[in-house]
């Protein structure tokens, strides 16, 4: 392949669409030509930028208020719009803005086949009568690794239990539980324990968010929840199902399916490995005599087959929470994890290094113990990482690649531990600081 | 079928202003990262673009070209943003405060002006890009939304990359160089 076949082909590449012959010319020309390997990662980089833009972004949905406010304004004289008559008929007035705002989203569902109507109309209800919660206690159960992060999964991991308290009113403050990871904002500042190697990471602030606990905070959000449900199912044409079932006390149950997909590429290799990266299949459990939601259950889609990954059946409203919640007791010998690395007075050999090059820093720098040096690249270098890590060898590092669910580069390795044991992975590195520094996020 | 941002804007000067629901959909995502950019916090920056929008709509008249209807969103929704400072200012009677905060928002290195960047973009090649990040669909479901073949799609891809990369280097102040687009 030369250069000008090889630039025609570069987004292909860098979209993953080549055949396997192609795609190895092109790799076997970007190792040998400068020129095209700069143009090759400029794309790249741009890719990654935008990519992480929209995954930022991939939550918001606001055509039904913005359409809601457009409709008011512009029916302003007339007392009974249809819009009115529905919320009046069917739910009554004073919804909150959520609840309303699935409400409007509801009437796009009303040409739709009727299954769907009423799938939209149960959920609608459901979003209406929990928009008044002050405190919300979940308690579920996910596949995931204990340590992991809030919002990773792992359809091949067992169960492990997974908490959520949360107070709207007076203040908002929230704590979430799994085996090995507590995080708790306690309405002044926002911090998380990493009990396996006693981890502390502090942001001097509130959040609504952090620590990757999006995903469960919104199920929280209950009515927010389903009003983004349905906005996504309108917009993006996800699939709703209704069905009605019996439960063994004779109540009656409103059961909702929707198909979300989640948009990431079959090759993209962060796909299915946090909720919002994977296809899935959601289930919410009403209670048709009250509306309340009461319980939800999240399946992985895959060809292969679907695997439950996500069990929330304990919900408890308006419950008083025992004010210690908010209270997260810390090891004394807690190492705190630095926020932003800051500028080194030769940030510029660090800052210019390519993903490639640091991550070979960094596992030189663990081989030869020198943990001042290993700083540089992670924060904080406790004892255990120390211990795990320490003299290690290194077999092979691979090309870096991009994956739309992570705003950095992953680099593959494999290592030789001192304990003899061979790891083969991916070492998750990102240099989105002010100082513009790789620094390693994970995968180790 | 998506229409153009053009046949958009003319359906709802129309009489069919539930049209206009179709370029929410479509700006919402990008308007949204623009703003989180300039004002620093997700939920104001959802209120800001929700305001930009509806403004947006009672001025649909006034616009004189249909289709830049994406950059002239951008310029209400910038001065939506400082309004929103300007009254974050009065609430807490000290101007000064505000204009730091704003200062500190528009001076942080947020990436903004990538999305400044999409929309000098020629429509196709916006399409395909917000179709693609925004809207996270494969280069084979932007194809399929569009009704067009897969090469088309990494033919526009490719010219909107060459593009942005240009008037980003322009925004930014720097060179398009490997390096320093790495850095980014």
């Amino acid at each position: 392949m030369n250069c000008a076949e090889c630039r025609d082909n570069l987004v292909a590449c860098a979209e993953g669409l080549l055949d396997r012959e192609a795609m190895l010319e092109c790799r076997a020309h970007l190792k040998a030509c400068a020129g095209c390997r700069a143009e090759y990662q400029a794309i790249a980089s741009l890719q990654q930028r935008l990519a992480a833009r929209g995954q930022a972004a991939a939550e918001v949905s606001m055509v039904a208020p913005v359409m809601q406010r457009i409709r008011q304004e512009q029916f302003k004289p007339e007392r009974e719009t249809i819009m009115s008559k529905i919320l009046k008929h069917r739910w009554g007035f004073g919804l909150s803005a959520a609840a309303s705002a699935a409400a409007i989203v509801l009437i796009a569902f009303l040409g739709l086949p009727k299954t769907q109507a009423t799938a939209a109309e149960v959920m609608v209800r459901g979003a209406e009568v929990m928009a008044k919660l002050t405190s919300i206690h979940l308690r579920g159960q996910l596949r995931t690794y204990p340590q992991d992060n809030f919002g990773s999964i792992n359809a091949g991991s067992p169960f492990c239990t997974i908490e959520l308290w949360k107070q709207f009113e007076p203040e908002l403050k929230w704590r979430i539980e799994k085996p090995q990871r507590i995080a708790v904002m306690d309405g002044a500042s926002t911090v998380m324990l990493i009990k396996t190697d006693d981890t502390g990471v502090k942001f001097p602030h509130p959040s609504r968010s952090a620590f990757d606990t999006d995903w469960l905070q919104r199920i929280a959000n209950i009515s927010n929840t389903i009003s983004n449900e349905l906005s996504n199912a309108q917009a993006k044409g996800w699939k709703l199902d209704t069905t009605k079932e019996t439960a063994a006390d004779g109540r009656l149950k409103d059961i909702v399916t929707i198909m979300a997909k989640s948009g990431v590429p079959d090759n993209d290799y962060g796909r299915n490995n946090f909720i919002g990266t994977a296809d899935t299949r959601r289930v919410y459990r009403f209670d048709a005599g009250s509306g309340l939601l009461e319980a939800v259950e999240i399946y992985l889609v895959r060809p292969a087959g679907e695997v439950k990954i996500f069990d929330l059946s304990q919900i408890d409203y308006n419950q008083p929470i025992d004010p210690a919640t908010w209270k997260l007791e810390l090891p004394a010998d807690v190492s705190w994890a630095q926020l932003e690395p800051p500028k080194l007075p030769d940030n510029e050999k660090y800052a210019s290094m390519t993903a490639e090059q640091a991550a070979r820093a960094f596992f030189e720098a663990c081989s030869r113990e020198d943990w001042t040096e290993v700083g540089k690249f992670m924060s904080p270098v406790t004892a255990d990482l120390k211990k795990y890590l320490g003299g290690l060898e290194i077999i092979s590092l691979g090309d870096s690649f991009t994956s739309q669910a992570y705003v950095g580069r992953y680099v593959p390795y494999e290592i030789k531990l001192k304990n003899g044991d061979v790891k083969k992975y991916n070492l998750a590195i990102r240099k989105d600081n002010p100082a513009g520094r790789w620094q390693v996020d994970g995968g180790i | 079928m998506d229409l153009t941002d053009k046949e958009y804007v003319e359906h709802c000067r129309d009489g069919h202003p539930e049209d206009f629901g179709r370029l929410v959909e479509r700006y919402q995502k990008p308007l949204f990262s623009w703003l989180t950019g300039r004002v620093g916090d997700g939920g104001q920056a959802e209120e800001a673009a929700q305001e930009s929008f509806v403004r947006a709509f009672r001025s649909l008249k006034k616009l004189r070209k249909p289709e830049s209807f994406y950059s002239w969103l951008l310029g209400i929704a910038g001065r939506v943003a400082k309004e929103q400072f300007r009254s974050a200012a009065r609430q807490q009677r000290d101007r000064e405060v505000a204009e730091t905060m704003m200062a500190d928002a528009t001076d942080s290195g947020e990436e903004y002006p990538l999305e400044e960047a999409i929309a000098a973009l020629p429509e196709s090649q916006r399409q395909v890009i917000l179709l693609r990040y925004y809207e996270r669909l494969s280069c084979q479901e932007v194809a399929t939304r569009l009704g067009v073949p897969l090469g088309t799609v990494t033919k526009t891809l490719s010219r909107a990359y060459a593009l942005l990369r240009q008037e980003l280097a322009v925004r930014e102040g720097v060179e398009p160089t490997v390096n320093q687009t790495q850095s980014l």
